[in-house]
């Protein structure tokens, strides 16, 4: 569903020179899965999204997203996924319904068709209640719920959540992972970014883990612990980030 | 670029836009309840002032009246009350008195010399100085055709010609070339004040709010979602312009002020208002584009506020120079922007514009609009703008 190819973004800054944000990732996400792109603060998981999202464009390499390559049909890219962050991104002055209706008109959706996917939506997520309340009024949790729905509206086979769970309270981020569990069952491909080891390890068929701008290894829990000789996803990581090495050569001195 | 697209996003622009408080006050309730409430207040003001200081201009002091008794009685028929004062000066320093009168004998001649005394910063004082000038021109006239008469000299040589103004302009033009230049001023302005808060609210206020990746990431092109948002700003633009046109009419019908009453035979026929608005259409464009393309470019509502603000600034000047009396739209100067729509308005008010110089100004205001709505698109399209952290 997903295919990334040498997907490369330079940035040019005054102090630093060249700085590559994203360095040739590659990587597959299937349908039906949930594939995590774990990395520090600034190892380049959003502007891999925002390449995927085709909201900024790569510097070089490519990516194909149910079937539309991201440089040549990023309309129709964008028309395949559901993009969600923790910031939510929704319009505060609006309606929950207002809300739903002016991101699937957006996405070529109209009249009655549009109205009842609003409703299905709003049964499936128990938001009938405040579907008319301005986002406002609305409490973390409900908004949450409303930027599920401005995700789904369109149903696309594919969603993007950047750190979706990030800052939230314990029930608030069980929502989101229920969301994200619930999304793969139905078969869509779900590629989310995460730097909370807990959340990837509870969710993740495959697991990214990207450091510096570079994939530094992509498997299943399994490959990860094979490969690095460690159990916990915590100890896997900092092992691949090269930190466990640095931390061990000071107990040593 | 999906015309049905372009009008999502204009729909929600609008829908955000007059639910917004700040928006509302600037685009709304600034024109209609804040011109209205100025320009009462400052005609209530100005009429008691100039009550106060016409009453005041009344009371006024004689020295030496010995050398000129007559002097008294021409005061007092004029209406002044004669206050007994000797030290003139500083009566009129201690605000006692409004203007002192004092008959001086020329050393040379013997003829007498009134001497007038004010204090032209008082307005009183300076009402008191015109009214004192007035009743001894009077006098002095009066005096001579006395004496003529006694001479037994003619009619034909006391009154050998009469004085009488005629003003060739018709009610209509002089109403119009005070509401022109006023309507032309006031409206352009608020017209960037009152925009100003919705380009603000739907690029950087999206950018604080990130909601602006969300809808980045939907299928509608950069160029439809900035065409929605133009279209937006401009509709709020021309909102405020056609209500604070609406204000300033209903105001200046009410308002107190000597050039009000001329107004309030303002020329108000479909045709001034249909060619007014259609002059505005361009200038609305070129307003909303600029503040969209500038707004674009900070990461917050407050920098965008203070990037925005120097702009409103900058055009104060052009929109004072077209009220200036006396300036002609010729072919070079309709090619100024703001310049050439407030005075394009003044000369529709005066029924003076030429075809030319309406043509002039409304091509030159849709290439300028058109390049501004141009130079947002650019700014829209740049990452290092959209992305700015």
């Amino acid at each position: 569903m997903i295919q990334v190819q040498a997907l490369t973004k330079t940035f040019h800054d005054s102090k630093r020179g060249a700085v590559h944000a994203v360095d040739h990732v590659s990587f597959e996400v299937r349908s039906g899965e949930i594939f995590g792109l774990l990395g520090p603060n600034g190892a380049g998981k959003t502007t891999t999204l925002r390449m995927l999202a085709t909201v900024m464009s790569p510097s070089d390499g490519t990516a194909v997203l149910n079937g539309h390559d991201i440089l040549k049909e990023p309309e129709a890219v964008r028309g395949s996924i559901g993009f969600l962050s923790a910031d939510m991104g929704l319009y505060h002055r609006l309606s929950a319904r207002e809300v739903l209706k002016f991101f699937g008109e957006l996405n070529g959706m109209r009249g009655a068709a549009l109205a009842s996917r609003i409703e299905e939506i709003f049964a499936l997520l128990n938001m009938s209640a405040f579907g008319d309340t301005k986002i406002d009024s609305l409490s973390t949790g409900m908004r949450q719920r409303v930027a599920i729905a401005r995700a789904l509206v369109h149903d696309p086979p594919i969603l993007i959540l950047d750190e979706p769970a990030s800052g939230l309270d314990v029930p608030t981020a069980h929502v989101i992972e229920e969301f994200i569990l619930k999304a793969r069952d139905s078969g869509k491909a779900v590629l989310f970014s995460t730097h909370v080891m807990e959340e990837a390890e509870y969710l993740c068929d495959r697991i990214a883990v990207i450091h510096e701008g570079a994939i530094k290894i992509v498997g299943t829990m399994e490959d990860l612990r094979a490969a690095t000789g460690k159990q916990r996803l915590r100890e896997i990581f900092l092992e691949l980030l090269g930190i466990a090495d640095a931390v061990r050569r000071v107990h040593a001195s | 670029m999906r015309r049905s697209q372009v009008l999502t996003i204009y729909r929600k622009e609008m829908l955000d836009t007059i639910r917004d408080r700040r928006t509302l006050i600037s685009m709304v309730a600034v024109p209609l309840l804040a011109i209205p409430l100025l320009l009462l207040v400052m005609s209530k003001f100005v009429s008691s002032t100039e009550k106060k200081a016409g009453d005041e201009a009344l009371t006024i002091a004689v020295r030496n009246v010995g050398r000129m008794p007559e002097l008294l009685i021409a005061l007092s028929q004029a209406g002044f009350k004669l206050a007994s004062r000797d030290d003139l000066e500083a009566a009129i320093a201690k605000k006692e008195i409004a203007a002192g009168v004092e008959p001086v004998k020329s050393p040379g001649t013997g003829t007498i010399e009134v001497r007038v005394y004010s204090d032209l910063t008082r307005r009183s004082s300076d009402v008191a100085e015109g009214r004192i000038r007035a009743a001894l021109a009077a006098f002095k006239e009066n005096s001579m055709k006395r004496k003529l008469i006694a001479l037994g000299q003619p009619d034909s040589v006391i009154n050998p010609f009469t004085v009488k103004s005629v003003n060739l302009a018709p009610e209509k033009k002089m109403a119009g070339m005070f509401w022109g230049g006023m309507m032309g001023y006031c409206v352009v302005l608020l017209m960037f004040t009152g925009g100003m808060y919705p380009a603000i609210d739907m690029t950087a206020g999206e950018k604080e709010r990130r909601t602006l990746e969300v809808v980045l990431s939907s299928p509608a092109s950069r160029g439809a979602i900035i065409l929605g948002k133009v279209l937006a700003a401009t509709t709020a633009v021309l909102v405020t312009a056609v209500l604070a046109m609406l204000s300033l009419i209903v105001s200046f019908r009410f308002a107190d002020f000597g050039a009000g009453k001329a107004a309030g035979r303002i020329p108000l026929d479909a045709t001034n208002i249909v060619l007014v608005f259609v002059a505005l259409v361009p200038m609305a464009v070129l307003a909303a584009s600029m503040m969209v393309a500038i707004a674009l470019l900070a990461k917050s509502f407050k920098e965008a506020q203070s990037y925005l603000t120097p702009l409103v600034m900058a055009s104060i000047f052009p929109l004072l120079v077209g009220m200036l009396p006396g300036l002609q739209l010729t072919p070079a100067l309709a090619l100024i922007p703001l310049f050439n729509v407030c005075q394009l308005i003044k000369q529709i008010f005066l029924g003076e514009y030429s075809h030319l110089a309406f043509a002039i100004t409304m091509a030159s205001n849709i290439v300028y609009a058109g390049l501004a709505c141009f130079a947002a698109a650019r700014v829209f399209s740049k990452e290092s703008v959209l992305f700015r952290t």
